[in-house]
């Protein structure tokens, strides 16, 4: 008998425990109703405080090994937090073979970066920025004691650190650096372009030419929708009241170098992880909200603009003339079954992209909320 | 009391310590960040060594118990780190660790075992809350979700190259990973070797002087199975590049007798 009761009293004390964390986490997420809660991992629950401390780490440049680099500076708002290059740069001046990604909705992300399988959380992502060496980005990699010494000297985080992480006895560490970035970028969510106007009733947010775009873009014609679908026009995405861990890596056919599907040796996608040759050249399909603000395009920045990618899909893949990566990707055999071609007039295009250019956000492309902190 | 006696007795004499120094070369020559003219000259080294045992006469192997400094070592699992931010390591730390201290049972000794790695239990934690050696952020391969094994860097006349040996094709997620595909541990052992006289060479000309890499040494590996450029060094390490498993002799680290 007394074991039970014992037994009871734990339990009681257990869903104690559950309510206390629940109403001590309280964050309220300003958010549109219709979208779903984005997934948060259960040892970093979500908090004012923590969110703008991650905000002034994410734009801190003392993060990098000399001082002129931050997340934001491939990470720039106006941009939807991509850089506008093809490729991004290093806090060394080394070239990275990828292109920023935007950060737009990163929350609803089921996996991050281009094409790594591995990485679900933005706090374990946000280590490679920090400490990669191949290629150097912010170059902090044996330098973990300088952010440490940063949190404990610098006014507003010796202030910040402890009521974010109010159980720690010792917050100032490179964890609770990477969780409190985390957390803020959680928080960059886009859900008031005019399409969002639209699908919320207001049949006036679309021009008739966006309303024709959105027609072709949802057609079995085009297939967009089969890679950038839901309500983040991506088939990677996840939310917290996800069942299926949807993942999608998809090879568009950008390039076929050896007349048997390769790409180029520095970015092969999904290979370069898995070493499996069937995941030659498969990268996530990004979000397209805000795609009108993230250009140039795919995982190497070499689709200049909208009307360019728009191309590349209407043949079906890109033909490379010459050069070191000459050949034709419309025949390579690991291509996904939805890149194959269409028609496409030129009042359609436009249209297409009227109805791209729909689901960019200006708000989230000028939240103050989501800007530097700094004054300089 | 009686116990302890009784755990004396059934070991025989007490463990003795045991020192084993390693030291880097590039074929004959000795191989330093050196702040000369010299080539070649090293720009990174470190390693994870584990599992290691020390071979007996008779040919028994003893576990080498190594003694936890909350830095280098936890008791079966070392950094080593001959880079010492000087000269053409302009990237490193001042710090370096160039042997193993353990203990071992007194017994005439005449051959080591060790592999170039870490478990895998280990390799796949949090490296942000992981113990020493494991929470040096370069050694942690983020994006590959384990640590870099090995890692290092020569500067040749014209060039140089680097090469990072970790585990790849993991499956699962960062902190979940349920298996590799390529888990490209490196298994070493140098027979006749004897510890406190002898000394473990690393030659890194090993992992250029393969035929398809003395053309172009400037050829980097991060252990991708798309990168040609890894065939070389994979080899000398006794690694079949697409599976990751060692499957034959490696000719990377070789015993040093005392002079």
């Amino acid at each position: 008998m007394k074991r039970i009761a014992a037994v009871l009293s734990g339990f009681v004390l257990l869903a104690v425990g559950i309510w206390i964390w629940m109403s001590d986490s309280g964050y309220e997420w300003s958010l549109d109703p219709t979208l779903p809660l984005p997934s948060v991992p259960p040892d970093n629950p979500m908090s004012e405080v923590k969110v703008e401390l991650g905000r002034r780490l994410f734009y801190d440049t003392r993060l990098s090994l000399n001082n002129t680099m931050s997340c934001a500076s491939c990470h720039i708002q106006a941009l939807a937090f991509t850089d506008g290059k093809p490729r991004s740069v290093g806090a060394t001046g080394e070239l990275h073979p990828r292109s920023s990604m935007t950060l737009v909705n990163a929350a609803y992300a089921s996996r991050l970066t281009w094409a790594n399988q591995l990485l679900d959380k933005l706090e374990d992502q946000a280590l490679t920025p920090l400490f990669g060496d191949n290629p150097v980005e912010m170059g902090m990699a044996g330098r973990e004691d300088v952010i440490v010494e940063l949190l404990k000297s610098d006014r507003r985080y010796v202030e910040l650190m402890p009521l974010a992480f109010p159980s720690d006895e010792d917050p100032f560490s490179v964890l609770n650096t990477v969780r409190s970035i985390a957390a803020f970028v959680r928080t960059i969510i886009s859900y008031d372009s005019p399409y969002d106007h639209f699908m919320n009733g207001d049949e006036d947010a679309l021009s008739d030419s966006a309303k024709r775009g959105m027609e072709l873009f949802f057609s079995e014609r085009l297939e967009c929708f089969h890679c950038h679908g839901g309500f983040n026009f991506t088939d990677s995405t996840t939310h917290a009241n996800s069942t299926v861990d949807r993942i999608g890596y998809h090879n568009t056919g950008l390039y076929n170098t050896d007349g048997a599907g390769a790409y180029p040796a520095d970015n092969t996608g999904l290979y370069d992880m898995t070493g499996q040759r069937r995941d030659m050249g498969r990268f996530k399909a990004p979000t397209l909200r805000n795609i009108s603000a993230t250009a140039p395009y795919m995982h190497d920045g070499s689709v200049a603009s909208l009307d360019a990618a728009i191309a590349h899909y209407k043949r079906g893949g890109r033909l490379t003339e010459e050069g070191a990566h000459a050949g034709d990707g419309r025949r390579s055999p690991f291509k996904s079954e939805f890149i194959r071609g269409f028609e496409l007039s030129e009042d359609e295009t436009a249209d297409l992209i009227a109805f791209l250019e729909s689901l960019t956000d200006p708000s989230v492309l000028g939240d103050p909320s989501l800007a530097s902190p700094f004054s300089d | 009391m009686v116990l302890m006696a009784a755990i004396i007795a059934a070991c025989g004499e007490p463990p003795a310590n045991v020192a084993i120094r390693f030291a880097p070369v590039f074929g004959t020559r000795s191989l330093a960040c050196a702040d000369d003219d010299s080539v070649p000259k090293l720009t990174d080294l470190r390693f994870y060594v584990s599992d290691i045992k020390l071979i007996t006469v008779a040919g028994e192997p003893v576990d080498l118990q190594l003694e936890p400094d909350g830095l280098w070592q936890q008791d079966d699992l070392a950094l080593l780190d001959f880079e010492n931010g000087a000269g053409a390591c302009e990237n490193g730390t001042t710090a370096t660790n160039v042997d193993l201290r353990g203990r071992a049972k007194a017994a005439d000794y005449r051959g080591l075992q060790f592999t170039i790695g870490v478990p895998f239990e280990r390799n796949h934690a949090d490296p942000l809350q992981a113990e020493a050696p494991l929470g040096d952020a370069s050694m942690h391969w983020h994006w590959r979700a384990g640590y870099k094994f090995f890692r290092a860097g020569v500067r040749m006349p014209d060039d140089g190259f680097w090469i990072h040996l970790g585990s790849t094709g993991c499956q699962g997620t960062v902190r979940n990973i349920t298996a590799c595909h390529a888990p490209n541990r490196v298994f070493v052992r140098l027979d006749g070797f004897v510890p406190g006289e002898d000394v473990v060479e690393i030659d890194l000309g090993a992992l250029v002087t393969s035929a398809d890499l003395e053309d172009h040494v400037k050829t980097n590996c991060s252990s991708s199975p798309a990168e040609t450029s890894c065939d070389g060094p994979f080899r000398a390490f006794g690694l079949e590049l697409a599976s990751g498993v060692a499957d034959k002799q490696q000719r990377v680290f070789r015993r040093q007798a005392s002079k």
